[in-house]
C-alpha cells in the first residue's frame, strides 16, 4: 500500500491557505513513506483548500476546507488509514455530485496531475497524442480532417470553426508562420484559463504542438495576461521540462518538425484579448486592433501567416486526436459540438469550473451542478459572456448550452465566465458596471468604440445616481445600436449586449431609476434611503458605534436617529442592528 | 490586374481590382466622407465615417454588416451606397460623439450673433491687413449695404465680442463702415452675377429686407423687380434713421450699386393700391413681401387723440421725407416716451429741428434703457432732458391741441421676465410738463392694407415660416419688420432675407431647400482665460462737437482713419477657427442635423494652445484620428508625436514637450497639413 | 507626465542586462518595460529615454506602450500595494463597497498613493480569484471574503506593524 497526499495549489487554492496546510503537513510527512504533492485546481473552488488522499493512485478521501490545524489528523490518517479523524473534513456526497455531473476532457487532468512534473502529465497520457501524430505519419491534413470532423469551435467566444482557420493559415504562402495561444483572459470572472495552465500546462502545449504541426509553423508563442503570475510560471517549467523531453526545439522525436516555444506575458488590456490587437502587443505595440481583412491566417504576427485559438480550444485537441474526431461530435448539439468549461460565480452556491457536454441547459448547470443560489435567496439572472455578453433571466433557464441558442437570448457563449446573480443584484447598476470596464478597457482608435462607451457609461452612471432622464432609455439604445454597427473590433461591436440584453429583459427596473428614482434591487446606493423605526430602536448604541462617519445619533436607551447628509450608505448600520430596527427603502 | 465595375450611390464605378471602395469611389469622382484617411499612410480604420452599405455583394446578396470604405476592398457587381438610413445614422452619431468631445469656436462670437451670420472675424483681419477691398467682398456675401448698415447697426457682434473681456470689445460696426466707405470711393466692388435663370421674382418693399433679398436672388441668377410705395428705395434707412447717423447720399450710393447690379426698381408703387399681390403673384415667379412696420404703436393713454401727437416712426419719417408739416420746431417743447433707439431718434431729431426743450419720458432707468448707451450719451450733450421713472398718464390739450403731459411717478419693482426691473407707479404721485409735442416711440406695428389673402400672427404680424419664409400663400414669402415677431433692427431684416434668397433660389430651380441653421462648435470662454492678453484701447470715433452737431443733420461722426482702422482691426482676437474652411470635421457635421449635446460628458481638455517646434496645437479640438501620429511615424520617420494613454483620455502628446524634440522634428509641416480640423496650426 | 528637465538620476546600468537581452530582439519593448519595472519599481522618465535610445525608437514611441497598458506606473508606489479586484463576481458580492472602505479610510483615490507613502491602492480587473469574492491583494498576500470592517482590521494590522497612525 502506497499513500500519497496530493494538495490543490491553483491560485484560488493558495488564496485561501492551500500553501499553508501544505507547509504544515510536509514536516509531518518527511521521512515517512507518504509523499506529499501539489496538484492544480479540481474546480470546486468553494471547498477550498482542497486535500486529497491516494492509496495506490486511487483517491481514498478528499478533504475540503482544510485548515493547517487538521496538518497532524491528515498525516495520522495517511500514516494509519483510519480516516475518523478527518472525517468532518471529508466533502459530502452532495458536493461531488458537482464532480461527477461533468463530463471532462478540457480539464480531464486538472486537479489530478502534478502541474510542475511532466512525468505525471505522461502517466496520464501526455503528449501520446503527438508522438502518435509525428510516429505514425499522420498528415498535417489528416490533422486538420479530424479536428474538422471534432466541430470544434474556437472557445474564446467567437465560436469559429477551428479547423477553417488552420486550414486558412496552413493554405497561406510562406514558410514563417506562427501559431498562437491567446490566454488573455480578461472577461471579468473568467478563469477557465488560468486554472487549465496552472493545473495541466503540458495539455495546452500539446494542443498547441499539434496545431503548429497543421499549420506548419515554427513558432508557438502563449500571450498571458500578467496577473497570472502563478500560470506563467508553471507553463514556463513545463515548456523547459517539454524541450528537456524532446518534445519541443528542432526535429521534434527525429522528424522534420520543429517547433519553438516562447511565452509573452500581456500588461493589461483587455482589448489584447482581440486577436489583431493581440498581434500588434505581441509585436511590442499599442494593442491597438488592425482592421479585419486581412485575417491572421492571411496576414498576422509580423505580418505572416499566423493562428490564434484561446487556451480551452487547444486543450482539446489533443483528446480529439486520441479519441478521434467522432467521439467529441457525438457531444454536444447540431450546431455545437463537445463539452465547454465554465467558470461558475457570484451568487452561488457551488462556484467553480464546471466542464459540461453541450446541449444541457443552463439550470442544468445552475442549479443541478451549481446547487442554486447561496443563502435561499431567488434566482434572478446569470451573466455570460462577460463585457460582450449579456444577462439571461429567470425564464429562460432552460435554454440549451449552445452558440446559436445562447445567442438568440441576447447574451453569448463567450469564453465561459457564468456569473449567477439573485434578487440583489440591481441589473442597471451591472450594465453600468460592464460599460464602466469596456469604457475602461476601449482602446481608444475608432470613434463608436472611444467616445460611445464613453457616453453609455455617463448616462448609465446618472441612471443609477439617481440622475436619469426620461428619454435616456431610448438614448440607450439608440447609441447601443450605433456603437454595435459602427466599432472597429469585437470589444467595441460587442459592448452595448450588456446594456441591450438587460434593456430587453429588465427594462422595468430601468424607468423605476429613472421615473421613480427607486433601485428595485436595493443596490443602488444614491437612490437609498436609510432610517432607524424609533419603535424597534432599544437605543444599545452598536449601530451608532459601527458606523464609519458618525452619521447616527442619540443617546443610550433612547431611539437613535441617521442624518441622511452625513450617511454614506454603506450599511453597516443594518448588518449591526440586533433589533431590525434599521430598515432602507 | 482585372477591372472591377460597381455602384456608389447609384454612379456606376470602375477600378482595379484590390482598390479600396473609398479610394476607388475617389477615382470615380465621389467622396465618400472620411476623417481619417490618407493615402500617405496605412489604413487605420478610426473615424468610422466612411461606413457604407453593401445592398448587393454581387451575387444578389446584402453585406450584413456595415462596411469601412477605407479597407473594404470593392468587388465586382457591389451595389454600394452611402446615403441609407443605417449609414445616415451611423454617421450621424460618429459626429455627435466626435463634437461631444470637441472644444473649440468654429466662429467667433461676432459672427455667430450676427443676425445676418456676417463673417466679421474673416473681414476684420482683411482690414488688420490693410486689405479694405477683400473685407468688402467678405461683407458683402452677408450685407449688400454696407456703409449704411456699418453707421446704423446696433451690433450684436460687439456686444459678443470676447475683446470685451480683456478691456472693450472692438468696433466691429465702424470697420464695416470704414472699408465700405473706402470701396465707395474707389472702384466698388462689384460681384459677378450667376448666369440669367429666366425666373423673375417680385419683391415688396425697398428696405434693407427687401433690398437684400432682390441683390442675392438677382446674384444668384433671378430677374428682380422690387416696388416701394414711397418716392426713394431704402425703407427705414432712409425714412426712419435721421440723416446725422446716416447721410441720404451715401444710403443713395449704395442703392445705385444695387441698381447697377440689374435689380428693377419701381417706387410710388402701393400694393393694394397701385398694384394688388394678386396681380405680383400671377405675374412673377416668387413674391417676397418686406413691406415693413410703419405704424407706432399707441399708448392706450387719454388724450392720444389730440393735435401735436404723433408716433416715433411718423415723426422721423415726416422729417426726412419733408412731407410733414412739421420741420421746425423751434420755440416748441417736445416729449418723446420711450427709451428705445427710435425714442432717440427721435429725440436728437427734435433738438436739431430747434425745439426749445426736449423730454424723453422713460418709466425706467438710465440703466434699463434698450437703446444704445452712446446713443443716450450724445443726446444728453446735445442738449436732451431725461425723465427717468415717469410714465404718460394723460396728455392735457386746450383747443384740441397738446398742451400738457401729466407723468405718473414710477419706482421699480421685482424682475419680470426679462430680468429687468419691472416699474411700478408710485401711489398719487404725479408730474406735469408744459409740452407741445409728444411723440410716441414705444413700438411699431404692421399696416395690412394690401397683405389681401395672407395670413398674420396674433400681433398682426405676417405669419412666416421659420425655415422656409413661406407665407400660406403659394409662392409668395415674407422677412424683415412685417413678419412673425414684429419689428427689429435691420440686420435681422437682411438676415432673413439673404437666407430667405437662398431659399427661394432653390424653389426657383425646382427643389426648395429650406433654411438649417448650421451647426457650429462652441467654447465657453472666461476673462480669466484671456488675463495673458494685453490691453489695448479701443479706438475712438471723432465726432463733431455736441454745440455744432445738434443744429443741424450733417453727420455726428467724423470716421476713421485708415492707420486707426488697421489698429483697431489687429485688435481682434480671432476667436474663430483658423481652420474652418479646411475643416472636414464641421463640413460633415453641417451636412446633416446632428445634436451633439444629447451625448454632453466629460471632454478632453482644452488646454491652451502652444508652441511645439513650429506647430501650434489645441488639444480641444483633436478627433485622434491619428493621422499626425502616423503621418510622422510612417512617412517623416521621425516618430516625435504619440498616442498616450489608451480609451477615452488617449491624448496625441509630442515627447513630453522636449526640446530635444525641436532637434529631430523635419518641420516639414505635413502633420498639420494632414490634420482634418484645426487641432494642428503651422506657424511657418 | 512630466517635463524632461526634471529628469531623475535612476541607475541605468541595472538595465543593461535587459538591453543586452532584448535590444536587438524586435518586439520587445514590452518585456523590457516590465523588466524595468520590476528593476525600478516603477518606470522613471530617465529610463524611458534611456530605453528609447537603446531600441532605437523615440520616447514618443515608448511612452505611448507604456501609456496604454495598466500593468505599467510612472510614479513610485507604496510599500503595499493593494490591489482589488473587481471582476464580475468580486463586483456582484460587493467590491465597490470595499473600494468606499478603503478610500475613506486611507484618503486615497484609485491609483493614488498616502501621503506617507505606505499604501498605494490600485481597482484591477478579475484577479481570478472568483469564488472568494469580494478579493484584494496586498503586495503577494491575497485576502478573500472581505468585508469593510475586515479591510480596515488589515489595513489596520499593516499600520501597527509599521508604526504609523
Amino acid at each position: 500500500m502506497s499513500m500519497r497526499i496530493a494538495v490543490g495549489k491553483g491560485s484560488c487554492g493558495i488564496a485561501a491557505g492551500a500553501q499553508k496546510v501544505y507547509d504544515a503537513l510536509a514536516p509531518l510527512l518527511s521521512g515517512t513513506e507518504i509523499a506529499l504533492g501539489t496538484v492544480g485546481c479540481i474546480g470546486m473552488c468553494w471547498l477550498e483548500p482542497i486535500v486529497d488522499l491516494y492509496e495506490n493512485d486511487t483517491l481514498k478521501a478528499r478533504l475540503v476546507q482544510v485548515q493547517p490545524e487538521d496538518a497532524q489528523n491528515i498525516a495520522d490518517a495517511a500514516k494509519t488509514g483510519d480516516l475518523s479523524a478527518v472525517r468532518g473534513r471529508i466533502i459530502t456526497p452532495e458536493d461531488s455530485e458537482f464532480l461527477t455531473k461533468q463530463t471532462r476532457i478540457a480539464l480531464r487532468n486538472c486537479g489530478i496531475i502534478d502541474p510542475d512534473s511532466i512525468e505525471s502529465a505522461r502517466a496520464a497520457g501526455g503528449y501520446s497524442a503527438i508522438t502518435h501524430i509525428l510516429k505514425d505519419g499522420v498528415t498535417p491534413e489528416a490533422v486538420i480532417a479530424c479536428i474538422k470532423v471534432s466541430g470544434l469551435a474556437g472557445r474564446g467566444g467567437a465560436g469559429f470553426p477551428t479547423w477553417f482557420k488552420w486550414n486558412a493559415a496552413r493554405q497561406s504562402q510562406g514558410n514563417e508562420k506562427y501559431l498562437i495561444c491567446n490566454a488573455d483572459e480578461g472577461d471579468p470572472g473568467a478563469f477557465m484559463d488560468r486554472a487549465v495552465i496552472e493545473s495541466d500546462p503540458h495539455t495546452l502545449i500539446e494542443g498547441m504542438l499539434i496545431g503548429a504541426y497543421a499549420i506548419g509553423a515554427r513558432e508557438a508563442i502563449v500571450y498571458v495576461r500578467a496577473e497570472y503570475p502563478l500560470a506563467i510560471k508553471r507553463l514556463e517549467h513545463a515548456i523547459a521540462e517539454a524541450k528537456e523531453a524532446g518534445f519541443i526545439g528542432k526535429n521534434i522525436m527525429g522528424t522534420d518538425f520543429s517547433c519553438d516555444f516562447r511565452i509573452k506575458a500581456g500588461a493589461g488590456a483587455f482589448v489584447c484579448g482581440e486577436e489583431t490587437a493581440l498581434i500588434e502587443s505581441l509585436q511590442g505595440q499599442r494593442g491597438m486592433p488592425r482592421l479585419k481583412p486581412p485575417f491572421p491566417a492571411q496576414s498576422g504576427y509580423w505580418y505572416k501567416p499566423s493562428n490564434i485559438n484561446n487556451v480551452e480550444t487547444y486543450a482539446n485537441v489533443a483528446w480529439i486526436i486520441n479519441n478521434g474526431g467522432e467521439a467529441f461530435a457525438a457531444m454536444g448539439t447540431e450546431d455545437s459540438k463537445g463539452t465547454k468549461v465554465f467558470a461558475l460565480t457570484g451568487k452561488i452556491r457551488r462556484g467553480g469550473l464546471v466542464e459540461i457536454p453541450m446541449g444541457m441547459t443552463l439550470r442544468d448547470v445552475i442549479f443541478d451542478i451549481g446547487g442554486g443560489i447561496r443563502g435561499g435567496r431567488e434566482f434572478k439572472a446569470v451573466q455570460m459572456g462577460g463585457p460582450s455578453g449579456g444577462c439571461i433571466p429567470a425564464a429562460l433557464l432552460d435554454t440549451v448550452i449552445d452558440y446559436k441558442k445562447l445567442a438568440a437570448t441576447g447574451a453569448i457563449m463567450g469564453s465561459g465566465g457564468m456569473v449567477v446573480m439573485d434578487e440583489d443584484t440591481c441589473m442597471v447598476s451591472m450594465a453600468k458596471f460592464f460599460l464602466d470596464f469596456t469604457a475602461k478597457e476601449s482602446c481608444g482608435k475608432c470613434v463608436h468604440c472611444r467616445i460611445g462607451t464613453k457616453r453609455l457609461q455617463e448616462i448609465l452612471t446618472r441612471i443609477v445616481e439617481g440622475k436619469g432622464k426620461e428619454g435616456d432609455i431610448e438614448l440607450l439604445e439608440e447609441l447601443c445600436n450605433a456603437v454595435r454597427d459602427g466599432a472597429l473590433c469585437g470589444l467595441g461591436q460587442t459592448a452595448p449586449n450588456p446594456v441591450l440584453s438587460t434593456l430587453r429583459y429588465f427594462r422595468s427596473e430601468f424607468e423605476a431609476h429613472i421615473s421613480e428614482k427607486r433601485c428595485p434591487a436595493h443596490t443602488c446606493t444614491d437612490l437609498l434611503h436609510y432610517e432607524i423605526q424609533a419603535d424597534l430602536c432599544k437605543g444599545c448604541t452598536a449601530c451608532a458605534r459601527k458606523c464609519p462617519v458618525s452619521a447616527i445619533s442619540g443617546s443610550v436607551k433612547q431611539p437613535h436617529v441617521i442624518d441622511p447628509a452625513k450617511c454614506i450608505r454603506c450599511g453597516q448600520c443594518i448588518a449591526s442592528c440586533k433589533f431590525g430596527a434599521v430598515t432602507v427603502k | 490586374m482585372s477591372q472591377i465595375h460597381f455602384t456608389v450611390n447609384g454612379q456606376p464605378c470602375v477600378c482595379e481590382e484590390g482598390t479600396s471602395i473609398l479610394q476607388a469611389a475617389k477615382q470615380n469622382g465621389i467622396e465618400i466622407p472620411n476623417l481619417c484617411n490618407d493615402e500617405s499612410v496605412r489604413v487605420y480604420g478610426a473615424c468610422g465615417l466612411c461606413a457604407v452599405e453593401v445592398l448587393d455583394d454581387g451575387r444578389g446578396k446584402p453585406v450584413p454588416k456595415l462596411l469601412r470604405a477605407c479597407s473594404a476592398k470593392a468587388m465586382e457587381g457591389y451595389v454600394v451606397r452611402f446615403d441609407t438610413a443605417r449609414v445616415n445614422q451611423s454617421r450621424k452619431i460618429a459626429l455627435e460623439l466626435l463634437m461631444s468631445d470637441h472644444t473649440g469656436d468654429c466662429r467667433g462670437p461676432c459672427q455667430l450673433n450676427c443676425p445676418a451670420g456676417t463673417d466679421c472675424q474673416g473681414y476684420v483681419k482683411k482690414i488688420a491687413q490693410g486689405d479694405f477691398r477683400g473685407a468688402v467682398e467678405i461683407i458683402k456675401e452677408k450685407i449688400p449695404l454696407p456703409a449704411s448698415i456699418g453707421r446704423v447697426c446696433p451690433h450684436p457682434c460687439e456686444q459678443n465680442c470676447r475683446r470685451g473681456l480683456v478691456e472693450a470689445p472692438l468696433s466691429i460696426a465702424f470697420l464695416k463702415a470704414h472699408a465700405a466707405d473706402r470701396d465707395l470711393a474707389g472702384d466698388p466692388y462689384r460681384p459677378v452675377p450667376a448666369p440669367r435663370s429666366g425666373k423673375h421674382a417680385a419683391v415688396v418693399g425697398g428696405g434693407p429686407g427687401g433690398l437684400t433679398a432682390a441683390y442675392y436672388l438677382y446674384l444668384k441668377g433671378h430677374d428682380v423687380t422690387v416696388y416701394d410705395a414711397a418716392a426713394k428705395m431704402g425703407g427705414m434707412l432712409r425714412y426712419g434713421i435721421p440723416a446725422y447717423r446716416l447721410p441720404k447720399a451715401l444710403l443713395d450710393r449704395e442703392i445705385a450699386e444695387i441698381e447697377r447690379l440689374g435689380v428693377t426698381m419701381k417706387n410710388n408703387v402701393k400694393l393694394g393700391k397701385d398694384i394688388t399681390l394678386e396681380q405680383l403673384r400671377s405675374t412673377y415667379d416668387a413674391v417676397i413681401l418686406a413691406t415693413g412696420a410703419w405704424s407706432s404703436m399707441n399708448m392706450r393713454c387719454p388724450g392720444e387723440e389730440l393735435a401735436g401727437v404723433t408716433g416715433g416712426i411718423q415723426f422721423l419719417h415726416d422729417i426726412s421725407s419733408g412731407e410733414g408739416e412739421i420741420s421746425d420746431l423751434r420755440g416748441k417743447r417736445v416729449a418723446v416716451c420711450g427709451g428705445g433707439n427710435t425714442a432717440m431718434d427721435a429725440c436728437r431729431t427734435a433738438i436739431r429741428c430747434g425745439a426749445d426743450a426736449v423730454y424723453v419720458i422713460y418709466r425706467r432707468t438710465r440703466s434699463e434703457m434698450p437703446a444704445e448707451e452712446i446713443e443716450i450719451e450724445e443726446s444728453i450733450e446735445e442738449g436732451v432732458t431725461y425723465k427717468f421713472l415717469t410714465n404718460p398718464a394723460e396728455i392735457i390739450g386746450e383747443n384740441g391741441r397738446v398742451k400738457q403731459i401729466k407723468l405718473q411717478v414710477m419706482e421699480l419693482g421685482e424682475p419680470d421676465a426679462s430680468g429687468r426691473r419691472s416699474p411700478v407707479p408710485v401711489e398719487g404721485k404725479f408730474e406735469t410738463l408744459d409740452v407741445d409735442l409728444v411723440i410716441m416711440a414705444i413700438g411699431q406695428r404692421l399696416d395690412p392694407a394690401g397683405l389681401d389673402g395672407v395670413a398674420l400672427t396674433k400681433k398682426g404680424t405676417i405669419e412666416a415660416d421659420a425655415a422656409t419664409y413661406l407665407t400660406n400663400l403659394e409662392h409668395v414669402y415674407a422677412v424683415g419688420d412685417a413678419t412673425n415677431r414684429g419689428a427689429s433692427i435691420a440686420i435681422e431684416a437682411i438676415g432673413e432675407a439673404g437666407r430667405c434668397a437662398a431659399v427661394v433660389d432653390s424653389a426657383l430651380r425646382g427643389e426648395m431647400k429650406p433654411y438649417r441653421a448650421p451647426y457650429y462648435s462652441k467654447k465657453n470662454v472666461t476673462a480669466a482665460d484671456l488675463a495673458d492678453r494685453g490691453k489695448q484701447p479701443r479706438c475712438q470715433m471723432p465726432t463733431r462737437p455736441a454745440a455744432e452737431r445738434a443744429k443741424d443733420f450733417a453727420p455726428v461722426n467724423l470716421g476713421l482713419d485708415d492707420e486707426t482702422a488697421v489698429r483697431e482691426a489687429q485688435r481682434c482676437l480671432e476667436c474663430g477657427c483658423h481652420d474652418y474652411a479646411e475643416c472636414r470635421l464641421i463640413r460633415y457635421a453641417q451636412q446633416q442635423e446632428i445634436h451633439p449635446e444629447r451625448f454632453a460628458g466629460v471632454m478632453h481638455e482644452a488646454e491652451k494652445e502652444r508652441r511645439l517646434v513650429c506647430i501650434e496645437r489645441d488639444n480641444g479640438k483633436c478627433i485622434l484620428c491619428g493621422l499626425c501620429v502616423r503621418i510622422c511615424d510612417e512617412v517623416t520617420g521621425k516618430g516625435i508625436l504619440g498616442l498616450i494613454g489608451r480609451g477615452f483620455p488617449t491624448a496625441v502628446k509630442p515627447e513630453f514637450h522636449d526640446p530635444e524634440t525641436a532637434a529631430v522634428c523635419a518641420q516639414c509641416g505635413k502633420c498639420a497639413e494632414a490634420c482634418p480640423t484645426g487641432a494642428l496650426k503651422w506657424l511657418k | 507626465m512630466q517635463c524632461s528637465c526634471q529628469k531623475q538620476q535612476s541607475d541605468l546600468s541595472l538595465l543593461a542586462p535587459v538591453l543586452r537581452e532584448y535590444a536587438a530582439v524586435p518586439g520587445s519593448l514590452i518585456t523590457i518595460l516590465q523588466q524595468a519595472q520590476e528593476i525600478y519599481g516603477y518606470l522613471p522618465v530617465d529610463v524611458i529615454y534611456h530605453i528609447a535610445e537603446q531600441t532605437g525608437t523615440t520616447p514618443a514611441r515608448v511612452m505611448g506602450v507604456a501609456t496604454f497598458y495598466t500593468q505599467f506606473r510612472f510614479q513610485p508606489v507604496g510599500k503595499y500595494l493593494i490591489m482589488l479586484c473587481d471582476g464580475t463576481a468580486c463586483h456582484v458580492n460587493g467590491s465597490s463597497r470595499i473600494a468606499a472602505a478603503v478610500q475613506e479610510y486611507l484618503h486615497v483615490e484609485n491609483g493614488g498613493t498616502t501621503e506617507d507613502g505606505l499604501f498605494s491602492f490600485s481597482i484591477v480587473a478579475c484577479l481570478g480569484c472568483c469564488s472568494l469574492s469580494p478579493v484584494m491583494m496586498i503586495n503577494e498576500d491575497t485576502y478573500g471574503s472581505l468585508t469593510p470592517a475586515k479591510v480596515l482590521d488589515i489595513l489596520k494590522e499593516i499600520q501597527k506593524k509599521e508604526g504609523a497612525a
